[in-house]
């Protein structure tokens, strides 16, 4: 039998110890879900457009060219925002 | 230095209760800091609106890792870790206690209370078995009133073989009235048993030696003074 250990547990092992002995135990806080929600905008035709093009040329989706600007412009932006989630087409 | 951490899996037994009493009966003498791990925020929300005292630090964190990190960090500077956990089973409260030095079960009369403070124990002692390490865990009774309900309680902590404080808390004013006032009587009957508790802490070894912190601190400002001076030699 290995005997026992004087010092404190550092963070990781601490974990590691709680984790396994008491893997059933929940969090004390459950994060509530980042559902997604809809924004609806109304832009002139050109501005669309401009969009369309810049998002073609980048090979980026139009939502992802607003959230990549926005992020450059210092609004958090969920990082799920940022990515091409479009439906495949078979 | 010292990690205190008050659990069990029974809400309202007094945990917070216990924080604030010895916030109030040590934060003078050394370096305290409380760390809440119950999301409710009672004992983070008390120390910013209600506590008069010396100052100590009060950190509400119910994240369990960036708790675990929080509790190695803060017993690195920190004379005394008090570390308050939410009533119920939960990650955050088992990694304090794995952290630990000693684990205060705070317990009332009820049977719930009884029953979960048994299986605090027995958690507190699979943690130490799996950690490697001496967790000494002890229940402390308290709102206990002289009646036979009591009494009862008393005999199921001992029939369960479960360790327990000779000192305990009773149903008295004075601690309801901290939870507003931020302040503990100077005296009469909840300074004592506060004094009494103090004391069986430190008997156990659970609260920092005072004498060696003042040597500690002695020699600190000793060399501090020096400090100056051996700069001064170099130049």
């Amino acid at each position: 039998m290995k005997p026992p250990l004087k010092a404190r547990p550092t963070a990781t092992q601490a974990l590691a110890v709680a984790g396994q002995t008491a893997p059933s135990l929940p969090p004390t806080q459950i994060d509530t879900a980042d559902r997604p929600s809809t924004l609806t905008m109304r832009l002139r035709e050109g501005t669309v457009a401009a969009l369309s093009a810049t998002a073609r040329e980048r090979g980026l989706t139009i939502k992802q060219v607003v959230a990549h600007a926005l992020a450059q412009a210092g609004v958090a932006v969920m990082p799920a925002d940022m990515e091409d989630r479009s439906p495949r087409r078979r | 230095m010292s990690v205190l951490t008050m659990a069990t899996a029974k809400g309202c037994t007094g945990k917070t209760l216990v924080c604030q009493v010895l916030v109030c009966a040590l934060a003078g003498g050394m370096r305290v800091v409380a760390l809440d791990a119950d999301p409710n925020g009672a004992l983070s929300r008390w120390a910013g609106r209600a506590y008069e005292g010396p100052p100590f630090e009060a950190i509400a964190e119910a994240d369990e890792t960036r708790l675990a990190h929080l509790i190695a960090a803060k017993a690195e500077t920190a004379d005394l870790v008090l570390v308050d956990t939410a009533g119920f089973g939960n990650r955050a409260a088992t990694v304090a206690m794995t952290s630990a030095d000693a684990v205060l079960v705070p317990a009332l009369a009820g049977e719930a209370d009884i029953t979960e403070a048994e299986r605090t124990v027995r958690l507190t002692e699979a943690l130490a078995r799996a950690a490697r390490r001496d967790i000494p865990v002890r229940v402390l009774l308290n709102r206990v009133r002289r009646t036979s309900l009591a009494r009862h309680a008393l005999g199921e902590v001992t029939a369960a073989g479960l360790p327990r404080l000779t000192a305990s808390l009773s149903d008295l004013v004075a601690f309801g009235e901290l939870s507003y006032s931020g302040r503990l009587p100077d005296a009469g009957p909840a300074a004592a048993e506060v004094a009494a508790l103090v004391n069986e802490l430190r008997g156990l070894a659970w609260l920092p030696d005072m004498t060696a912190l003042r040597n500690a601190d002695t020699t600190t400002s000793q060399e501090g003074a020096m400090a100056p001076a051996r700069k001064g030699a170099q130049t």
